[in-house]
C-alpha cells in the first residue's frame, strides 16, 4: 500500500512536469496555429481574404461579422515590404504578427498621413539602411520596425452595411503586399 | 518452479506495475490538463467587468503561457491595441447562462470608443448564421440612444421595438462586444471601465 501510495506521488509530481513541457511545447509544435493555416490557404506575399466566401468557414478565427479581414505572410529576409491599399473605408487597420500569430504593432487609418493604407514593415537594420536616404515615394508611408523574419500582416476594414461593400471590395481588391528593394 | 525463483518475479512484476501506474498518471493528468485549461473560457489574464471578459494581453508576446498556447492552438490573429478591445460573455448578470431560446436586454453606458460592434456567437465564438439578410450583428452607429448617450438593446428570435439583435436558433448563446480605436484597449484604465447590463427576459420552452 505504501508502495502504491509512493507511486502515485511520484506519478502526480510527474504530472506538474508534464503539464509545464506540454503546454510550452504547444506553441513551437501547433499545426493548427495561423501561419499553417494561412499556409495551406494561399503563398507568400498574397494578400489572403480571412473568409475566403460569405458565411464560409474562416480560414482563421476571430472574425467580427461586420469586418472584412485579409492577410499576407511574408519574409523580411526577401526585404522589406509593402503594404498598401487604396480609398477610402470607414475605419481600417493593420496588424504586423510574428511567426508565432504575436501581435508586435498594429496602427488604425487615424495614424496614416492622409488616410490611405501605406505602410512598410523592415527590420532596424534595413531601417538604418533606409534613413541613410529615403525615397521620395515612401515620404508619407507609416514605418513599422519589426525584429523578425518571417511574419503575418493583417488587414481588416469596417463594413457599416451593404453599401459600403463595393468601397470595401475595392480596397482589398486593390490592397498589395509585396517585398521591395531599395 | 520453487519458491525462490517465482518470489523476484512477483516484486519485480510488482515494480513494473507501479511504474506503469506513476507513468499512466504522470502522461494523463498533464496532459489531460493543459487540454482543460485552454479550452476554458476564463483563466489567466482575464478582466472580468460584470458578465463581460476580456483578454488584453491574448496574442502580444507578454502573455502568459495558457494564452501563447491558446493562440497556437487556435490559429487566432488577436486584435492589437490600436484596433480594439473584444469582451465575451457567455452568462447573464445574475450568472445564469445564455442560450438562444431566451430573450435577453442588454442595457447600460458603453465606454468611450470610435466605434463597436456586438455579435451573438456559437460555442466556437462564430457569428451566428441567420440564414437572412439580417446579420446577427449590430453596431454603434445604428444605435438609437436614450438622450443620456446609453442604449438599450433586445435579443432574441421575436422582432423588438428600438434596437434589436436577431438571435435564431437554439443552444448556447455567447455576446461579443468589440470597442474599436478605443483607449480602454492601450491604457490601464479598465478597471473604470462599465459595461452594460444583460438581463434575461422571457423564454420559449
Amino acid at each position: 500500500m505504501r508502495r502504491l501510495l509512493h507511486a502515485v506521488i511520484v506519478g502526480a509530481i510527474g504530472a506538474g512536469i508534464v503539464h509545464i513541457a506540454v503546454l510550452l511545447m504547444v506553441p513551437e509544435f501547433s499545426e493548427r496555429d495561423a501561419w499553417s493555416r494561412l499556409a495551406m490557404a494561399s503563398d507568400l506575399y498574397r494578400m489572403a481574404p480571412l473568409v475566403p466566401e460569405p458565411g464560409g468557414a474562416p480560414v482563421v478565427k476571430s472574425v467580427d461579422p461586420l469586418f472584412r479581414a485579409a492577410a499576407c505572410r511574408f519574409d523580411l529576409d526577401d526585404g522589406p515590404l509593402q503594404v498598401t491599399a487604396p480609398g477610402n473605408v470607414p475605419f481600417w487597420s493593420v496588424s504586423v504578427y510574428d511567426r508565432n500569430g504575436h501581435n508586435l504593432y498594429s496602427f488604425n487609418d487615424r495614424s496614416a498621413a492622409d488616410g490611405t493604407l501605406d505602410a512598410i514593415v523592415l527590420t532596424p537594420a534595413q531601417m538604418i539602411e533606409v534613413r541613410k536616404e529615403l525615397p521620395e515615394t515612401l515620404e508619407g508611408s507609416v514605418f513599422v520596425e519589426a525584429d523578425i523574419g518571417e511574419g503575418i500582416v493583417v488587414i481588416r476594414s469596417f463594413v457599416p452595411d451593404d453599401s459600403w461593400k463595393p468601397a470595401v471590395d475595392r480596397f482589398f481588391g486593390q490592397s498589395t503586399c509585396a517585398p521591395q528593394q531599395f | 518452479m520453487s519458491a525462490q525463483t517465482i518470489f523476484p518475479m512477483v516484486a519485480m512484476l510488482r515494480n513494473a506495475v507501479l511504474t506503469l501506474v506513476a507513468l499512466a498518471i504522470a502522461i494523463g493528468v498533464g496532459g489531460g490538463s493543459v487540454w482543460y485549461a485552454l479550452d476554458a473560457q476564463s483563466g489567466i489574464g482575464a478582466i472580468r467587468i460584470g458578465p463581460w471578459t476580456a483578454f488584453p494581453d491574448m496574442g502580444t508576446p507578454d502573455a502568459d503561457p495558457y494564452s501563447q498556447a491558446r493562440v497556437a492552438r487556435e490559429g487566432v490573429l488577436a486584435l492589437g491595441r490600436a484596433e480594439g478591445l473584444a469582451f465575451v460573455a457567455e452568462r447573464d448578470s445574475d450568472g445564469q447562462p445564455l442560450r438562444r431560446e431566451c430573450a435577453y436586454t442588454i442595457e447600460g453606458q458603453f465606454p468611450t470608443a470610435r466605434f463597436w460592434t456586438l455579435y451573438a456567437a456559437d460555442q466556437s465564438l462564430d457569428a451566428i448564421d441567420t440564414g437572412r439578410p439580417r446579420p446577427a450583428a449590430l453596431h454603434s452607429y445604428e444605435i438609437l440612444r436614450r438622450p443620456d448617450n446609453s442604449a438599450v438593446i433586445s435579443a432574441g428570435r421575436h422582432p423588438a421595438p428600438g434596437n434589436w439583435l436577431l438571435v435564431p436558433g437554439t443552444g448556447a448563446l455567447y455576446f461579443v462586444l468589440t470597442f474599436y480605436d478605443t483607449p480602454i484597449a492601450s491604457s490601464t484604465g479598465l478597471s473604470d471601465v462599465r459595461l452594460p447590463r444583460i438581463t434575461r427576459g422571457s423564454c420559449d420552452a
